[in-house]
């Protein structure tokens, strides 16, 4: 060592105190420039106001009675009253079906063994049990009713436990799971003829939130599976097949749902056999479906598209047949690629669930609007009412894309 | 499924002959007798079918047009605001993005529409200057009304005049400042000659004719119920509407646009930045041209769901194309209204496509 040469202090200096922490922070994202500070303020002094104007309007303006005086019959509509339902509660059969989606979300935290689907499981249960706390008075809401949603929570369990238990908790078990599940669900809100206790409900009388999550369901799993098959006979090489996909993507894509919705009172009953059953709550789901099924067709067939042919080819070469081909190797590849717009457009699809007022279904919004129609006195706080049915879809929506960006994060679309 | 769509073609052809549907399109030349609420063209109930069917076109035409301007310009406003590196600034434009995307149309309309029909009466109403009158019959703007139709078109012939001279003269000195490197403002230069060209054809058309071409219709209270006249006024549904469609379309174009400027690629700003470009000169010449590219197909098509999410509009009481047909239905056979309503929507459809692809054609590269 050199002789008075003093130890170099390796610890590199702090930065300046204006650069780092809270002060820092505040410097490189808000006043960076002249002009970032200048946006800075203008935001504050708009959103500032919004906040103001917005908070006072919500804690002492607005006037929330509207929301809880429709309570229930937003959730079901008219499916519970004396005319859906006579001399008997009907009430168990939606929260049964309840029950049931809460299994088997409790079966999915079992075969997924912790993480974001136990938080989501553990999370709906007790959000859904916590309904049965309402103030309302026990006329309105009664003990049955409570215990019902209360056993949300113990469901979730059962569900756990069959998935850790029995055969049921593979990916497959649950998938099957589902789909019985679906089948009771329409069974019980449909009712069975002569079994005392499940009297048929006629469909008209079906409404609320309940008719919105129904036709998105449905059409959702009907609609993916539609939306391949177009997607497919549009890619094929026989001239008639593409053409007929061609017009009806085109021709469903081209007109508004509202228009179709209108229609299909008028002309899907013309298209059948006159002695054909149907309802109009199956015509617009048929309608909801294939209008969702075109654009996920589209979806589908830019996924396609996008794939390299080297992989069919690839395919192809190892001697699969042409069906094996697209079902094995093309198809999962595509849809995997674009389930970010598959999601989107599911999204749209439950968003468009409200357009059914066109035909006179009653689902949430519709009911709500005739409430506030009916009775006058609420003709002042339908922006309320209408402000809080847009916070509970953008639950659900929010939620689905928030679920759809961990799974697309969980399968590393986009990261190579 | 061939043989399905066969079945169904078949079913619907048997139906109209067995069960006696009315078809045809006869009716469009009898008088449609009901009243259409707020209509552009002008129209009274003993004009026919035809006619009615093409007020409503009208009036769809006209929310389209004017929701497509104004979500394109509160759409690029956000999504710009999303990539800005103040915090404040992209944060408060993520919520925006994320509420108004998330929340079904038809929620969003009937909230503006209570909000309009919360708003006073008339005689209550707001009043700014005199010449905004705001109330629960509508929003009333000043309006150029039109003194004698022939001046009118005679100043419009030269105001289009006008705007194609001023876009030549700024094309002939872009192209000059490439090949000399002098550069005068083509852009101010190239306003300021529409505008001269304007002025001096406003004042010739005048002095020719005795009186400015246009006069301003203002609106003011008359009547015993201070009812406003003169001026243009916008119903309460109308209003509701374009909020609604505006601020919903204007939450996806502004992820369009966010996306769009995020995919060029880093480097090429830097570059710009490196070679002595201002930051307003690399977004308007270097990032946003090259964005552009990506924007415009998806933007088409948010024109066209606009276009067709405006048939909501029948909900708060606005007579579009949809609602008009609609009610139509009631006195004609539904099955030619539903083939004119597709004919129609189909035709706004392809014209945006068309204009979309000519504009796109023109913005993209070549071919590699």
């Amino acid at each position: 060592m050199i002789a008075g040469a003093e130890p170099i202090n390796n610890s590199a200096l702090r930065p300046p105190h204006s650069e780092r922490g809270f002060v820092g922070w505040v410097r490189a994202n808000l006043f960076g420039t002249w002009y970032n500070s200048l946006l800075t303020v203008a935001s504050v002094i708009v959103i500032g106001a919004i906040l103001l104007f917005g908070i006072r309007w919500v804690i002492s303006d607005a006037d929330w009675t509207v929301i809880a005086t429709l309570g229930g019959q937003m959730i079901i509509g008219q499916y519970n009253t004396e005319l859906a339902c006579p001399s008997q509660n009907c009430f168990w059969r939606p929260q049964a079906s309840l029950l049931l989606v809460t299994i088997l979300l409790g079966m999915a935290w079992g075969v997924a063994g912790g993480g974001l689907t136990k938080r989501i499981a553990i999370g709906i249960s007790v959000a859904l049990a916590a309904f049965a706390l309402l103030p309302y008075s026990f006329e309105r809401m009664g003990m049955d009713v409570r215990l019902l949603l209360a056993a949300n929570i113990p469901a979730v369990g059962l569900g756990w436990a069959i998935a850790r238990y029995t055969p049921l908790g593979t990916g497959r078990g649950i998938a099957l799971s589902a789909i019985a599940v679906f089948l009771v669900t329409l069974i019980l809100v449909h009712g069975v003829p002569n079994v005392p206790g499940l009297e048929p409900v006629p469909v008209r009388h079906w409404g609320g939130l309940m008719l919105n999550l129904l036709l998105a369901v449905a059409g959702i799993v009907i609609s993916l599976p539609v939306g391949i098959v177009l997607a497919m006979g549009r890619r094929s090489r026989l001239p008639v097949v593409k053409l007929l996909c061609v017009v009806f993507i085109e021709v469903f894509r081209g007109v508004p749902l509202i228009t179709l919705l209108f229609m299909s009172q008028v002309l899907v009953p013309l298209a059948f056999p006159e002695n054909f059953p149907q309802n109009s709550l199956f015509r617009a789901g048929v309608v909801i479906t294939l209008f969702s099924a075109a654009y996920m067709a589209e979806n589908v067939r830019g996924g396609l598209q996008a794939l390299h042919p080297g992989q069919a080819e690839a395919a192809r070469a190892l001697g699969l047949p042409g069906w094996q081909t697209m079902l094995f190797i093309s198809l999962p590849q595509a849809i995997r690629n674009v389930i970010p717009a598959i999601v989107g457009q599911f999204i749209s699809l439950f968003k468009d669930t409200t357009l059914v007022y066109v035909i006179g279904m009653l689902e949430v919004v519709a009911i709500s609007r005739a409430y506030i129609q009916g009775n006058t006195e609420y003709l002042a706080s339908a922006k309320e009412l209408f402000l809080f049915l847009g916070l509970v879809f953008w639950v659900f929506t929010y939620g689905m894309s928030f679920v759809s960006r961990r799974v697309e994060k969980h399968l590393g679309i986009g990261v190579r | 499924m061939v043989v399905l769509v066969a079945w169904f073609v078949a079913n619907v052809g048997n139906a109209i002959q067995d069960r006696d549907i009315p078809h045809g399109f006869s009716f469009l030349d009898r008088e449609y007798q009901t009243p259409i609420g707020q209509h552009f063209l002008p129209y009274e109930s003993s004009d026919t079918f035809l006619y009615a069917f093409i007020v409503g076109a009208t009036n769809t035409l006209i929310v389209s047009v004017v929701g497509v301007v104004l979500a394109t310009a509160l759409g690029t406003f956000i999504g710009i605001s999303r990539l800005s590196t103040n915090w404040l600034a992209s944060k408060a434009a993520l919520v925006y993005i994320e509420f108004f995307r998330n929340v079904p149309l038809l929620i969003q309309l009937f909230f503006w529409f209570y909000i309009v029909l919360a708003l006073p009466p008339v005689r209550d109403g707001y009043v700014v200057a005199d010449r905004l009158y705001l109330n629960n019959a509508g929003l009333s703007i000043p309006w150029p009304s039109v003194r004698s139709a022939d001046a009118a078109l005679a100043w419009i012939g030269l105001a289009t005049v006008a705007v194609v001279a001023g876009i030549a003269v700024h094309r002939w000195l872009v192209r000059r400042e490439a090949r000399t490197g002098s550069s005068p403002d083509p852009l101010l230069i190239g306003v300021m000659t529409t505008f001269f060209i304007g002025a001096v054809g406003w004042l010739v058309v005048g002095a020719a004719s005795g009186g400015a071409p246009f006069t301003t219709s203002l609106p003011a209270p008359q009547g015993a119920f201070d009812r406003i006249s003169g001026g243009f006024t916008m119903s309460g549904g109308l209003m509701a509407l374009m909020a609604g469609l505006v601020m919903y379309t204007a939450s996806f174009i502004a992820e369009i646009v966010r996306a769009g400027i995020q995919s060029v690629s880093r480097g090429q700003t830097e570059a710009a930045r490196a070679l002595g470009l201002s930051s307003t000169h690399t977004l308007r010449q270097v990032t946003f041209p090259q964005a552009m590219r990506l924007i415009v197909p998806p933007l088409i098509s948010q024109y066209l769901n606009l276009t067709k999410n405006s048939s909501l509009a029948g909900a708060i009481g606005y007579s579009d194309l949809t609602n008009v047909a609609k009610t139509m239905t009631q006195t004609a056979p539904a099955i030619s209204i539903f083939l004119m309503i597709m004919l129609a929507y189909l035709a706004l459809s392809l014209t945006y496509s068309l204009i979309g692809n000519l504009y796109n054609r023109h913005i993209s590269f070549g071919r590699r």
